[in-house]
């Protein structure tokens, strides 16, 4: 096992692109090489020691054997563990925007917020985030009508606008709040919000399903009321309590079903 | 400067070079028979030499482009290349962006690429494209099948005026040739609405596209235009659509050709697409036997394949009635453009998939049309990119033409779906082209049909558009080798421009401006003006632009190939 | 409004002239021109027409470069641009903003300027159609030229949208009078439509006018999405509209002929923002199955969609492009302008013929004011206060010929009808100029190494 530890020491007014500095790349990596390395800033790059102290423990064969533990303020630190394969990152504050982004496995804990795009396009893995993140998490590229097709995304706090957009596969746990729309276009997968949803989850959805266990203020024409479930299960997973069951969207003859708590929903029905 | 290239295997065709081991020399952007000592000796020995290639139909420059480049960011994200010293940056797999399309045309050792679809009110537009496009020389076919004063004259049957309009049009877009897409078919979708099969009447104005076909190739003729009417038949992608295709082609029979420098009074293009049996898309198979049929019985015909080759890609056409039942067949994001007067356009992104059995089948009518075409001066290589697939794909197309074996394969393995043994005659073809056969319908039949003098051979006084591949014909197995084939066609071991040299081993090593090729045509500007009086009265009422900024002017045409043509000589 | 006398006074016209203001481009104006200055517009609606003919108003004349006291002080071109090549050259972070009041030859110079130091190139559609944009690349972009509109629509509908206001000439010239082929009558053989919260004047002159309430947008293309499908509504009363008014609409929507959808910022920045357009290019789509539907951005400034176009035919993305990693970048929130500017990353800005000062949020214009700007343009605005370097453009469309991109796409070239003030420069060559000034200072600092 591999510990590599990165003390800040500098904060970046334009933000570091992490994109290369994931398990994949830098499991052999020796401290003498993390001094070397030219971080991209803006247009330029310039010396990752003059942001962060490194510290390297143990070694690694593979990325699966590192775990990376990065301290200080990253609100200017994007593309944190983009793209990663395997092994760990722990964040010890929030993070600027991408972070999880096209990664297929490992994990990647953040204790703090996340910007936009968090998880982006994951086909895999475990992305944990402690508070609240920002718009897109979990969403495509913009005018990709695939996104997130596997892994899981756990937010403790709340999520923003479009989480899950398009999304594919996977399973997104909100245990806060959620902004407008989560899981427009979404085409197959899970998504979790144990808190209240402001306004027309499921916008255009063709597939997959959307548990509410708050309220919604707003919902949809185009969702058709089916029956009320008690302690449904649903994919692959049991809930407790009286649910009801809608399906839609049928502006686009979808067949995804939003299940929203019956008690805390008496307004929609 | 002059160059010589020593020892290379040549294919030439047009001068019946088949294989000889030959010197070809270049000097001033010409081939040349003799240079003197100074000559920079580049050695090609063990080594293919063609003349570069000619892409007789293919969408790289214009509105259509820019939408898809516009609503596919996620394609522009595929096929990513920083800058170079030389190059500039490359983005897109199927509708790579203007510089982009310059550099892998040239890194696949092409030349020259006609634009198959140009609407001249936006004529502007492709021709800006085509100058931000480096390294080859381009011409654009003017769209005339559902223009209303073309529909008019046709309903009319005025040759005259038609041929007229044509020679005027042409000048004001600057355009090469005829381009007709699915004869008032584009129109009838104006009203949401299609035409299907030749005798079907347009909506008001009662013309039919067996009208229309006929009286554009005969002013085609009558003008003796340096290439055909360009025909993009009715009914595309229908199931059955093969008798229009024979029928279509058949209306021209008697339109005797008035061009010494092409064979063909029509070019049907993307004969894949054209080439269905069946009545819908369960009982769908291969019709491309009755198409290849009437093509070997009728040499006034050329055509060009369309080429499936199995990509992510995005389809665009100026056929968007077709478009549009494409987008509820897959149901992914739709863009559409309906010109005033002219035409419509259609794009939808799509993915052939060799697990799906109808992509599987139209793959096999290609090679099948490939394949029982007897001639190779008439049919070409094409995927009508980006629409059955971009065309960085011709090196692998040309692999699966060379390689019996490499399509028995896809077939036995599952690479693509079994319904093709039995809705297509495809594994029972063995033929398999020879370098020689792939040089004519890469190069020399494109040039032959659209009348290029000094492109598509290397005789003396052509361009030097040269192309060299690191290919040993005596001792590589094509049929065996499809992968070596398909890499070094598609990483030219030296590509040459006007004698200027732009890719070495695949990589692209200098840069030069495109060239815009059209036609003027001459002799008749007495007629012009007669004519334009009588089209500015409806031209001011109907069009939203004023007349005197629709053309295209010299400032968006700064390297010009103008092709002057004797109206009827 | 007073009577004002026809203007008898001038030497020469020119005909056929293009109006640089709106996304219409209206291309049928006539220039009435007395002593090298246009005096009179025909044709031109009053913003077009008072643009053109007020160009020496609040003039920019001469480069100027603020003084360490902060005042703006005249200099000679060589000074201002020496010193805007140098803060360029020297940027980590440059962002070249506007582009949609210059010509596509000008652009042409940008983005080789943006290529070579690695800047962000990014115009207003980042502040106002940027959504749409973001809704065809999720939807897709059933358009028409404003032609077919004219020859063939029996429905116009405008939402979001004041034409009235905004785009004065839009009805009369392309959309609601004027007499197409299939519409010989105009006006009379149209249904005109306004979905707005407010009663704009466009509402006033429309047959019907659906004003849905603020924000309702979404909900209220979704109701009506369902009612074309022929589901049966449940709520009595859809985002302010009661249920049978919203059937009537699907009703009478899917019985034309030929109908247009032109929408504006109303929709684009209200709640659902992109997911609006959304909506309404899959109501297009869907209505395509029983009849013929199109729809067109209402595009402000008249080169607008030609940045977007210019943008995505040269590196494939329409706007936001971010060249810092040697490679072209897209990604909203991240490669655009507002967001690089409130995240206060962009260490050098440059603004060509637009008007941050007066357009962006104040968060946007305090960094503006902590960072070298570099403004390009004709008049003093809001973002000359804000200037460090200014360097005097001429006029597209007026003084200097160039291409634009009217809003359904047309590549109209406008034409050059008067001399420049002698002082100032074409923005091309200014970019230029730009473009070879760094890189000579790049050129010495690598020999200097």
């Amino acid at each position: 096992m591999k510990t590599i530890t990165f003390n800040q020491k500098k904060i970046s007014s334009i933000a570091l692109e992490f994109d290369e500095l994931i398990p994949d790349e830098v499991f052999n990596w020796k401290k003498s090489d993390f001094d070397k390395y030219m971080v991209p800033i803006g247009n330029s790059r310039f010396p990752l020691s003059d942001y962060f102290d490194i510290e390297v423990e143990g070694e690694a064969e593979s990325p699966a054997q590192v775990k990376m533990v990065l301290n200080g303020d990253l609100g200017r630190v994007k593309y944190i563990g983009c793209k990663m394969t395997d092994g760990q990152i722990v964040t010890n504050s929030s993070v600027d925007l991408h972070c999880g982004a096209e990664m297929s496995g490992g994990s990647i804990l953040i204790n703090g917020d996340a910007e936009s795009y968090a998880g982006r396009e994951m086909t895999g893995g475990e992305l944990e985030i402690m508070g609240n993140v920002k718009e897109f998490c979990g969403a495509s590229y913009i005018g990709d009508w695939r996104g997130m097709t596997g892994g899981i995304i756990t937010i403790h706090g709340n999520a923003g606008k479009q989480l899950g957009e398009c999304l594919s596969g996977g399973e997104i746990h909100v245990k806060g709040d959620c902004d407008i729309l989560a899981g427009i276009h979404m085409n197959k997968g899970l998504i979790r919000i144990d808190g209240d949803v402001t306004r027309s989850p499921g916008g255009q959805m063709l597939n997959g399903d959307i548990v509410i266990n708050g309220s919604v203020s707003r919902f949809l024409e185009s969702f058709n009321q089916d029956e009320i479930v008690l302690d449904p299960t649903i994919a692959g997973k049991s809930f407790l309590g009286k649910y009801v069951k809608f399906t839609g969207d049928i502006v686009r003859n979808g067949k995804g079903t939003i299940w929203l708590s019956a008690e805390k929903n008496r307004h929609l029905l | 400067m002059e160059y010589i290239i020593k020892n290379g295997t040549v294919y030439d065709p047009t001068n019946n070079v088949a294989g000889e081991k030959k010197d070809i020399m270049f000097k001033d952007g010409k081939i040349v028979d003799n240079v003197s000592s100074d000559a920079k000796v580049i050695d090609a020995n063990d080594k293919i030499v063609m003349a570069a290639g000619i892409d007789p139909h293919s969408h790289i420059a214009g509105p259509k482009l820019v939408v898809g480049r516009l609503y596919r960011p996620e394609d522009s994200r595929r096929g990513i290349k920083s800058k170079t010293d030389v190059t500039r940056a490359e983005t897109g797999f199927s509708i790579p962006n203007c510089p982009a399309t310059g550099y892998r045309y040239s890194r696949m050792g092409y030349g020259t690429v006609i634009e198959a679809a140009m609407p001249p009110l936006e004529a502007k537009h492709t021709h800006e494209e085509i100058i931000a496009t480096p390294n080859i020389d381009i011409g654009a076919l003017s769209l005339f099948g559902n223009n209303w004063f073309v529909l008019e004259y046709a309903k009319d049957n005025n040759i005259d005026d038609l041929a007229t309009f044509i020679s005027k049009w042409l000048k004001l877009t600057r355009g090469y040739g005829v381009k007709i897409v699915n004869p008032g078919g584009s129109e009838a979708w104006g009203w949401g609405m299609n035409v299907h099969g030749i005798d079907d009447p347009v909506p008001y104005f009662d013309v039919s596209s067996r009208d229309i076909i006929h009286s554009l190739a005969e002013a085609n003729e009558k003008l003796g235009l340096p290439h055909s009417i360009h025909l993009h038949p009715n009914d595309l992608g229908h199931p059955g659509n093969y008798e229009t295709t024979v029928s279509s082609m058949d209306i021209v029979k008697d339109v005797s050709k008035n061009s010494p420098v092409r064979d063909q009074t029509v070019h049907m293009t993307h004969i894949q697409y054209h080439s269905y049996a069946g009545t819908n898309w369960r009982d769908f198979e291969s019709g491309a036997e009755d198409v290849a049929k009437f093509i070997n019985n009728n040499d006034y015909v050329t055509c060009d394949v369309g080429q499936i080759t199995l990509d992510e890609t995005t389809t665009m056409t100026a056929d968007a009635p077709m478009e549009f039942d494409l987008h509820q067949l897959n149901g992914l994001k739709w863009a559409n453009k309906d010109i005033e007067l002219e035409t419509a356009a259609g794009i939808v992104p799509f993915i052939y998939s060799g697990r799906n059995s109808v992509h599987s089948v139209q793959w096999a009518i290609g090679l099948e049309m490939f394949l029982m075409v007897e001639n190779p001066w008439q049919i070409m290589l094409t995927t009508d990119s980006p629409n059955a697939g971009p065309f960085i794909r011709y090196p692998r197309v040309i692999s699966w033409l060379m390689s019996n074996k490499r399509r028995v394969e896809m077939i036995e393995n599952g690479e693509v779906h079994k319904a093709v043994g039995r809705k297509s005659i495809i594994a029972t073809l063995d033929r398999e082209y020879d370098f020689n056969e792939i040089a004519t319908i890469s190069r020399a039949a494109p040039a032959r049909a659209y009348g290029f003098a000094d492109k598509g051979h290397l005789g003396v006084g052509a361009r030097a558009d040269i192309a060299v591949y690191d290919i040993n014909p005596n001792n590589i197995d094509p049929s065996n080798d499809y992968e070596a084939i398909e890499h070094a066609f598609g990483n030219a071991a030296l590509t040459v421009k006007d004698g200027q040299i732009l890719v070495k081993d695949g990589e692209v090593v200098s840069t030069k401006e495109s060239q815009t090729i059209w036609t003027n045509v001459q002799g008749l500007e007495e007629q012009e003006n007669v004519l334009m009086k009588k089209i500015m009265p409806v031209f001011d009422k109907y069009y939203t632009v004023k007349f005197e900024n629709y053309p295209v002017f010299d400032n968006y045409v700064p390297n010009p190939i103008q092709v002057n043509v004797q109206a009827g000589k | 409004m007073a009577y004002e006398e026809p203007i008898r006074d001038y030497d020469r016209i020119v005909e056929n002239c293009t109006c640089a203001f709106c996304g219409c481009n209206c291309d049928d104006l006539t220039y009435l021109i007395k002593d090298e200055h246009v005096v009179g517009v025909r044709h031109a609606c009053r913003l077009g027409a008072s643009k053109i003919m007020e160009d020496m108003d609040q003039r920019l004349l001469v480069p100027m470069i603020r003084n360490e006291e902060g005042n703006l002080v005249e200099t000679d071109w060589d000074t201002a641009l020496d010193k805007a090549a140098e803060l360029i050259a020297g940027a980590v972070r440059p962002v070249f903003y506007g582009w949609s009041e210059t010509s596509i030859e000008t652009m042409k110079q940008g983005i080789k300027l943006g290529e070579s130091v690695g800047a962000v190139l990014d115009n207003q559609a980042t502040i106002c159609h940027g959504p749409s944009l973001q809704a065809v690349q999720n939807s897709g972009y059933p358009v028409n030229t404003l032609g077919e509109v004219k020859n063939r629509a029996d429905m116009v509908v405008y939402t979001g949208s004041n034409a009235m206001n905004s785009h004065p000439r839009h009805m009369g010239r392309y959309s609601a009078f004027p007499r197409g082929y299939f519409r010989k009558r105009g006006r009379f053989d149209r249904t005109i439509v306004t979905m707005d919260p407010r009663y704009t004047d466009t509402a006033k002159m429309s047959d019907i006018w659906v004003g849905f309430e603020p924000n309702g947008d979404y909900e209220f293309y979704t109701a009506l999405r369902a009612a074309i499908k022929g589901k049966e509504l449940k709520q009595e009363v859809i985002s302010g509209i009661p249920k049978e008014t919203v059937v009537e609409l699907a009703e009478a929507m899917k019985n034309t002929q030929y109908g247009c959808l032109f929408f504006g910022l109303g929709l684009t920045h209200s709640l659902a923002k992109q997911r609006n357009i959304d909506a309404g290019i899959r109501l297009i789509q869907d209505l395509n199955k029983y009849t013929k539907w199109n729809l067109v951005p209402m595009r402000g400034h008249f080169n607008v969609n030609g940045f977007n176009i210019f943008m995505s035919f040269e590196m494939g993305y329409p706007y936001g492009v971010d060249f810092s990693r040697g490679y072209p970048r897209y990604m909203n929130g991240e490669t655009n302008t507002i967001d690089l500017l409130t995240r206060e990353e962009v260490d050098v800005f440059m603004v060509i013929a637009a008007d941050p000062g007066a357009h962006f949020p104040g968060g946007a214009n305090r960094h503006l004011a902590n960072i070298p700007v570099i403004q390009v343009d004709i008049h003093w605005g809001p973002s000359t206060e804000l200037a460090d370097i200014v360097l005097p453009g001429s006029f597209v469309g007026v003084e200097v010929a160039g291409t634009s991109y009217r809003m359904d796409g047309v590549p109209i070239y406008m034409k050059k009808a008067i001399d420049k003030p002698e002082t100032c420069r074409d923005d091309e060559w200014i970019i230029k100029e730009l473009y070879d000034r760094v890189q000579k200072i790049k050129g010495e600092r690598i020999a200097s190494k």
